[in-house]
């Protein structure tokens, strides 16, 4: 294909996508939602993988001890811990502590604990382990502990992290194909309504000699111009929508002080987000083009 | 240039538009095609441009064997030859001088080409000041001049017209005819299908007449009817 030839196509796609400037607009929106919905899933799985894969570099348990128990007992059994070699260091936490962690947590509930003392919170020790390997053992061998009620597994958490973003990416599948199939459909009605609105045009061509694919390239390309668009407005609402979120995320007291869970910054994420954005809007695009181009431009 | 060996032509609805036509156009022709109304005259131009397909027989057009063309092939044999309609069929949003620009794009000329021809082709219809018009801002007669120069501008080999003038009064009719003539002059193999009765005696050109698809003449220096010859001509 020649540049000019490259060029006129161009040109009469936007002359296209212009003329019919309502269907064109209701497309774009269209695009605009499914992409913003395929990009809520894409930032929150890469959040999740990048949290899970913090937490399995770092296994960390948590033993609970009965709460009856008094600062001997408890001391007993801290002795136990700090004398397992397979523990890197121990961090223990009060009941005091424990009441302030859950006051903070309650935030502006927290006034059902009014009333309470520290002493309803058992006293617990957040471990941390030489090596993930260990974990395993060195929970089974904890719990044999007298004195000890439970231990909170990290494992447990990346499993449920895993078992969740795995049901949370069938469902969004399930509407990202939604959307995509809609956004197809939609685009390729607009651009029947175009070829309807040409078709004099397009039989005139057809009489002086113009190839099926001289005919139906500015077709594709009116595709492609609404797709586009619509990626560009929807990576542009979800990179500020992310990065408001981010910002308040890293405001917040709870997640600042616990480290459990970290967000991703947007300058990390922001050119990954514009490459599935980029890709799926030229695919998405073509394709509305082609169904609309084998069901209304038979040439 | 153009031949038609033993073609017919049914419709899917079963009427028969053409049937077992023999006939063979030399380089350079000028030839008129006349008969009543429904007679197959529209018909035989369509095969000509593989727009229906024959149901019979055999056509040949400008080197191509219309007959077994494949459709990927169908826009070449229609850049080898013009052809203007009873209805002009120009783009209302696009200006003169684009109009016939655009039978140039298609090809993908050079736009040093098509700056080249198209002043040359609008200037043979006559129509180099009106080049930034727009269709609806001419005449009949003027509007179908462009559809001439559009048919004209890649130097066809062949012009094929149905009905020309068919949508004009006598006046601009004779011109266009004229116009055609003398693009048969230049070279150009020309066929008309036409009505037109006094412009087709005047002419004398050959004449080719269909009556229910199938040709009843063939004549050189033909009259539109055929019983005109034997009224007696008083000096
Ligand atoms: N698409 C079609 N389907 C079915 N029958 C058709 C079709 N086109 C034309 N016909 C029929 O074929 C016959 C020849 O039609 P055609 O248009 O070739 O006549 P014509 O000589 O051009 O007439 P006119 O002088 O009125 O233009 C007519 O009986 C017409 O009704
Ligand atoms: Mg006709």
């Amino acid at each position: 294909m020649k540049i000019r030839t490259l060029r006129y196509f161009i040109k009469e796609g936007f002359v296209n996508s212009y003329r019919n400037k309502l269907m064109s607009l209701a497309s774009v929106l269209i695009v605009v939602a499914s992409l913003i919905v395929f990009g809520v899933f894409v930032l929150i799985s890469l959040n999740a993988q990048h949290n899970i894969r913090i937490w399995k570099e770092q296994p960390q348990l948590q033993a609970f001890c009965y709460q009856e128990l008094d600062d001997i007992q408890v001391r007993r059994v801290e002795e136990i811990i700090k004398a397992d070699e397979r523990v890197l260091s121990y961090e223990k936490v009060t009941r005091e502590q424990a009441l302030e962690k859950m006051r903070e947590r309650l935030g502006k509930d927290a006034a059902i604990l009014d009333g309470y003392g520290a002493d309803i919170f058992p006293v617990s020790f957040i471990i941390r382990l030489k090596d993930v390997s260990y974990s395993g053992e060195v929970v089974k061998d904890l719990e044999k502990v007298t004195g000890i009620e439970k231990v909170t597994y990290s494992q447990d958490t990346v499993e449920l992290i895993t078992r969740m973003s795995q049901w949370f990416s069938l469902g969004c599948s399930v509407m990202i194909v939604i959307f995509l199939v809609a956004s197809v459909f939609i685009i390729a009605n607009t651009i029947k309504l175009t070829v309807f609105a040409r078709r004099k045009e397009i039989s005139i061509m057809k009489y002086i000699g113009a190839t099926d694919w001289f005919i139906r390239w500015p077709f594709v390309v009116e595709g492609v111009i609404i797709s586009i668009t619509g990626a560009i407005l929807a990576f542009i609402i979800s990179a500020c929508g992310y990065k408001a979120v981010v910002d308040k995320f890293s405001q917040d007291a709870f997640f600042a002080q616990t480290s459990l869970l970290s967000m991703l910054s947007i300058e990390s994420i922001w050119s990954k987000l514009a490459v599935y954005y980029a890709a799926i809007a030229v695919v998405v695009g073509a394709a509305g083009s082609f169904v609309s181009m084998r069901r209304y431009l038979k040439v | 240039m153009v031949e038609l060996r033993n073609v017919s032509k049914t419709y899917p609805n079963g009427t028969v538009a053409l049937r077992d036509i023999n006939l063979k156009l030399d380089k350079g022709e000028f030839v008129f095609l006349v008969g009543p109304s429904g007679s197959g005259k529209s018909t035989l131009v369509k095969l000509l441009l593989k727009e229906e397909e024959a149901t019979e027989g055999e056509v040949y057009v400008n080197g191509y064997d219309v007959t077994s063309m494949t459709r990927q092939e169908i826009p070449y044999l229609r850049r080898s030859l013009g052809v203007v309609f009873q209805d002009f069929r120009l783009l209302p949003n696009k200006t003169v001088y684009e109009n016939v620009a655009f039978a140039m794009i298609i090809t993908e000329a050079l736009p040093k080409e098509i700056r080249r021809q198209v002043p040359m082709a609008l200037a043979l219809v006559g129509l180099s000041r009106k080049a930034n018009m727009y269709p609806h801002q001419l005449s009949g007669g003027e509007q179908q001049r462009v559809a001439l120069a559009r048919a004209l501008v890649n130097n066809p080999a062949l012009l094929i017209a149905d009905e020309p003038t068919g949508n004009l009064d006598p006046e601009t009719s004779w011109e266009i005819m004229k116009l055609l003539s003398e693009i048969n002059h230049r070279g150009t193999t020309v066929i008309v299908a036409t009505h037109e009765k006094s412009i087709v005696d005047a002419m004398k050109k050959r004449v080719v007449a269909i009556n229910k698809g199938v040709i009843v003449r063939d004549q050189e220096k033909g009259l539109y009817r055929d019983e005109d010859k034997n009224t007696p001509v008083f000096y």
